[in-house]
């Protein structure tokens, strides 16, 4: 499962539109994968990596 | 005009080279300070094969092969030239999914932050490209630039490659020195 696939699950209200302005998943080609670089929802915590974990 | 004033480096010489050929040629000058840049850097690139990439993310494009770099500034898809001044960097990125496509992006990054991004929302099917351009100020010494894309979309999602003209492309020129 991929970090947005993740997002999407603890979050399912979350839009594409909160993709494209509070919230920015990045990856740098570098072989480090899929991070969160930017959270500025005004309303839904930015995720933990164990809540990120446990989604399965 | 009452003088020509030449003033050159501590060392080596400034050479005046006139055409070899017949004929009367006349270099004007702009009428305030300035910095005449000729043969500035210019590179050309583009990517040679599919990249596969998570829904929603900006991931950086890699661009394998170039078609020039007349400066040896671009590595690893990274542009950072040696001489200071003002650069127009085009990109396109070819966006593929296996179903569909709601939202592109293309981003240029600018010492590995956002600098400038366009995006275009409810794009369907088929295989868009999205187009990108913009002049950013670099140093000629630290400062870089990159393309970052994302496809917010379903199955498999990849910055795709047809072949040499349809797939992704990143160029860049100076267009004025510092």
């Amino acid at each position: 499962m991929t970090l947005p696939e993740k997002i999407m699950a603890l979050y399912p209200r979350l839009t594409t539109q909160d993709f494209l302005t509070v919230i920015t998943l990045q990856n740098n080609s570098d072989g480090r994968g899929d991070y969160i670089a930017k959270w500025e929802h005004p309303t839904l915590p930015r995720p933990t990596e164990e809540q990120l974990d446990g989604v399965k | 005009m009452s003088s020509i004033v030449i003033s050159g480096d501590t060392s080596g010489s400034i050479t005046l080279a006139a055409p070899a050929v017949a004929g009367t040629n006349t270099l004007t000058l702009p009428t305030q300070t300035a910095t005449l840049s000729f043969n500035g850097p210019a590179f050309s690139a583009y990517a040679d094969t599919a990249q596969t990439i998570s829904s929603g993310t900006l991931t950086k494009v890699t661009f394998g092969t170039e078609e020039f770099d007349t400066n040896n500034n671009f590595a690893s898809s990274r542009f950072t030239p040696t001489v200071a001044g003002y650069y127009q960097f085009n990109a396109t990125i070819l966006c593929k999914a296996s179903s569909t496509i709601s939202a592109t992006i293309l981003a240029f990054y600018k010492n590995g932050s956002a600098f400038a991004r366009s995006f275009s929302l409810s794009v369907s099917s088929g295989e868009p490209m999205i187009n990108g351009s913009c002049l950013i100020y670099l140093n000629g010494s630290t400062d870089y630039v990159e393309v970052y894309g994302s496809i917010t979309g379903t199955g498999t999602i990849t910055f795709g490659f047809n072949d040499s003209a349809i797939t992704s492309r990143f160029s860049g020129a100076l267009v004025r020195a510092a």
